[in-house]
């Protein structure tokens, strides 16, 4: 049973700037459940969205059974034998249970133009009745159901015409114990008849459990192939999480006291699905990492400081008991903050890079309410220099710039604005390592200069190397703090996150 | 090393017509080309009447109350929104100076202005508190006001004072409006205000993140638009001297395709420039003269106008800048 019956090669997916899915070449066996995992945002569900003509595909091909596909659309991928139960809810309301059923596939009842509606329940019932969910009525409107009996019927949808491919893409989560049983019996159905089961999912002991191999993505890139039944979550959470092999580029210094002084605090801060209850001190000349995985809040605390979150509830205060409520009272007291969403947030790229440094310090620039182009010119054009910025000259606009060139302009705002308090969100986030270097070098520069740092990332190295201390959160809470020092690995950091 | 790389490569096939476009030098000489090609036009198809001294002023007479009402418009399209309730704006405006103007013209003016104001400040209002898009807002306004005017002129046209007129002066009119046309570009140009609105244009979430009162911002310029359509309502009744139930239709459209002839991008942004208002609104004044001088009626003129509006839009639309119109 280990003939191929699915092969990708150097599949691509792109986008905007964004490197989605980066040459990912994988081969999927008959008979086989092959689990794929990564963290958020890493390419599962694009890649899978792609093999089931959710995504046009940007780069490579996929091969089923020796034959390249050419799918547009979910209808065609299930005509090629491919079927996917998707992540969100996966039907449609205000159609029967029926319909939901045959979407797409109408055709097979239809005799000269006419819908046999009559045997298109009566079929879809028998399936129904067949996988053991007689309960559910096939002439219902699939809006009388919970979430859990509509994620039933996709399964029926997906799986009642024993598929080649069947992709399952993080259904689990939405389903109690029943209805995962019911889940993996069918998965096992399919592969007994040889075919093949793409399982994604987030809780590795069930990946480990269930399937046959398992895939790594990272970053959109493949990462390793592993056999579950050697697999253990350790190695697979390691694998997910990643190591970068830029450390040199780092601190070097260790156990150097930071100031006592408290330049901000934060105090019971909470954002609605996001933060719950979070403290923190900020010392001068401190840099403080935030950790954890992608969804955990950590993003969002960024905003917060900056006063840029919509319901943010605590408080977040100055030495001076100033509170910041609003972005242009942080601004007004030195509180810089450098977005994770570079081309909306960061930077109006649709604009200058002369525009872009002065945005912010229009106010210090103009000379008795009046701005002077020529002001305005020599001071972006002093510091895109001074952080030597790419470009042909100031008036080139911003999204002509590559992604570590456009950070660079976002942070020489924030330098000429002569911020204190700086928050950066990701700012390493898709740069080559040059440019890595040279933010990291800032940084400890503005660090010597007695200003503080908030480093939020999602690179555990990045912040053992740069923070003298990194709180690690989960699910929206603090998990974990840890002060610098050289002894600190991954796994600690690791155990925290996840 | 390879993102960015990959990023420059996707860039490639870009072609030639929108690096053309892309060209600064191109956004702002095509506009004066084009005025300076529909003069030559219209002078060679009019057999040289359009540019007699006698027409010239009439088309500059007929230009004032335009111009003035674009320069509002145009500082709301900069920040990528758009205004529709001009026309109803004027009418209503124009009715108040009328009646004002039996007591005083200063009043008159004030009142005209004050009007205008409030009429902004309800559209900046739903806009800005309620999170509509401005084209619906001003939509609904521009039909709101158009029933007030229809209401309030039913039985009679608004008059004015008889001796209105009597500022129906060139000097009146042409120093209004370059005085104005100074003030805005000023404005525009060297206060941090009007530095800000290109950038609410060109990205509204990163002009909020590098501190700028976006909310704020918007408001005031809808009533500060509002405020100099009113200007605009008075060199109307100066010259008309009564409101009727059609008082001011049509001129948001008018000051749209004005602005779109001066090569101002439908999406607002870094793009804008001065020159596109002034530009524009002379090219469509002599667009607009000229077809008349031919003898066209006005259902062709209107013809014509919307296919031109069309294609110029087509032409200067920042399509690097995705994003709707707010």
């Amino acid at each position: 049973m280990s003939e191929e019956m699915l092969r990708s090669d150097n599949i691509n997916k792109y986008f905007g700037a964004n490197h989605a899915v980066s040459d990912v070449s994988l081969s999927f066996k008959k008979g086989e459940i092959h689990g794929l995992i990564g963290e958020n945002g890493s390419g599962k569900s694009t890649y899978v969205s792609m093999l089931t003509g959710i995504y046009p595909i940007d780069g490579g091909k996929f091969i089923l059974e020796g034959r390249e596909l050419a799918i547009r659309n979910q209808v065609e991928a299930n005509r090629n034998g491919i079927s996917i139960i998707v992540q969100e809810m996966g039907t449609l309301s205000g159609l029967t249970v029926t319909d939901n059923i045959f979407l797409g596939n109408e055709d097979r009842f239809v005799r000269h133009g006419i819908k046999n509606t009559a045997a298109m329940n009566r079929k879809a019932q028998e399936l129904l009745d067949q996988f053991g969910f007689g309960r559910i009525r096939a002439t219902s409107m699939i809006d009388n159901y919970d979430f859990e009996d509509r994620k039933l019927v996709e399964i029926v949808k997906a799986t009642y015409f024993d598929p080649k491919v069947l992709v399952v893409d993080e259904t689990t989560t939405s389903l109690s114990r029943a209805g995962r049983a019911e889940l993996y019996k069918h998965m096992k159905r399919l592969k007994e008849l040889g075919n093949t089961v793409i399982f994604i999912s987030h809780d590795l002991a069930e990946v480990i459990e269930q399937t046959d191999s398992i895939s790594v993505l990272r970053d959109g890139q493949l990462i390793d192939t592993v056999e579950s039944s050697k697999a253990t979550e350790g190695q697979l959470k390691r694998l997910m999480v990643g190591r970068e092999l830029s450390d040199r580029y780092y601190r070097t210094d260790y156990g150097e006291p930071v100031s006592k002084e408290i330049v901000l605090s934060a105090k019971n801060v909470s954002v609605p699905g996001q933060i719950r209850g979070l403290s923190f001190e900020l010392h001068r000349g401190e840099i403080l990492g935030i950790g954890g995985l992608s969804e955990c809040g950590m993003h969002e605390v960024g905003k917060a400081v900056f006063g840029a979150s919509f319901d943010r509830t605590g408080e977040v205060t100055l030495a001076d008991g100033t509170e910041i409520n609003s972005i242009p009272k942080a601004i007004r007291h030195s509180i810089a903050y450098v977005s994770k969403d570079r081309d909306n947030e960061s930077l109006v790229v649709n604009d200058s890079i002369l525009d872009n440094i002065c945005l912010p310090s229009v106010k210090e620039l103009a000379v008795g309410h009046v701005l002077l182009k020529k002001r305005l010119s020599a001071f972006a054009e002093k510091y895109a220099k001074l952080i030597s910025v790419k470009m042909s000259g100031i008036d080139q606009f911003v999204s002509d710039l590559s992604g570590g060139n456009k950070q660079k302009v976002a942070l020489a705002r924030w330098l000429g604005k002569g911020s204190d308090i700086l928050v950066l969100d990701s700012p390493t986030r898709g740069i080559d390592v040059k440019v890595k270097a040279d933010i990291y070098a800032l940084m400890t520069d503005m660090k010597k200069q007695g200003k503080s740092i908030i480093l939020i990332s999602e690179e555990i190295l990045e912040l053992l190397g740069m923070c003298d201390r990194v709180l690690v959160m989960k699910d929206g809470v603090l998990s974990g703090e840890f002060e610098r020092d050289r002894s600190l690995t991954e796994e600690d950091f690791i155990a925290k996150m996840v | 090393m390879t993102k960015s790389q990959t990023v420059t490569e996707m860039k490639k096939p870009r072609r030639k017509y929108q690096e053309f476009m892309d060209n600064p030098a191109t956004r702002n000489i095509l506009p004066v080309a084009g005025l300076i090609v529909i003069i030559l036009l219209f002078t060679f198809l009019t057999g040289g009447k359009i540019i007699q001294p006698s027409n010239i002023q009439l088309l500059l007479s007929q230009t004032y109350m335009l111009m003035i009402a674009a320069t509002g418009v145009f500082l709301i399209m900069t920040m990528g929104c758009l205004d529709f309730s001009q026309g109803s704006m004027l009418g209503m405006a124009s009715i108040v100076i009328c009646y004002l103007s039996a007591y005083s013209i200063p009043l008159a003016i004030l009142g005209g202005m004050v009007t205008g104001a409030a009429i902004g400040a309800i559209n900046g209002f739903f806009l800005v508190k309620r999170k509509i898009l401005s084209f619906i807002v001003t939509i609904c306004t521009m039909f709101l006001f158009r029933g007030c005017i229809a209401y309030l002129t039913t039985d009679n046209p608004v008059y004015a004072v008889g001796d209105i007129f009597s500022y129906n002066t060139i000097p009146v009119k042409l120093g209004l409006t370059v005085v104005l046309l100074l003030l805005v570009f000023f404005f525009f140009h060297f206060t941090r205000l009007g530095y800000t609105l290109k950038a609410i244009g060109a990205g509204e979430q990163a002009a909020r993140f590098a501190g700028i009162r976006v909310d704020r911002t918007k408001w005031l310029i809808y009533i500060l638009a509002g405020a100099i359509t009113g200007l605009a309502a008075f060199i109307n009744v100066i010259k008309v001297g009564s409101v009727t139930s059609t008082g001011g239709s049509m001129l948001e459209t008018e000051i749209l395709i004005a602005l779109a002839l001066g090569g101002l991008p439908i999406s607002g942004g870094a793009l804008v420039r001065f020159s596109n208002l002034v530009v524009g609104v002379l090219t469509y004044k002599v667009l607009s003269t000229g077809l008349n001088m031919l003898g066209l009626t006005t259902e062709m003129q209107q013809l014509i106008e919307g296919i031109i509006f069309l294609i110029v839009v087509a032409v200067f639309s920042d399509r690097k800048s995705l994003q709707v119109i707010k």
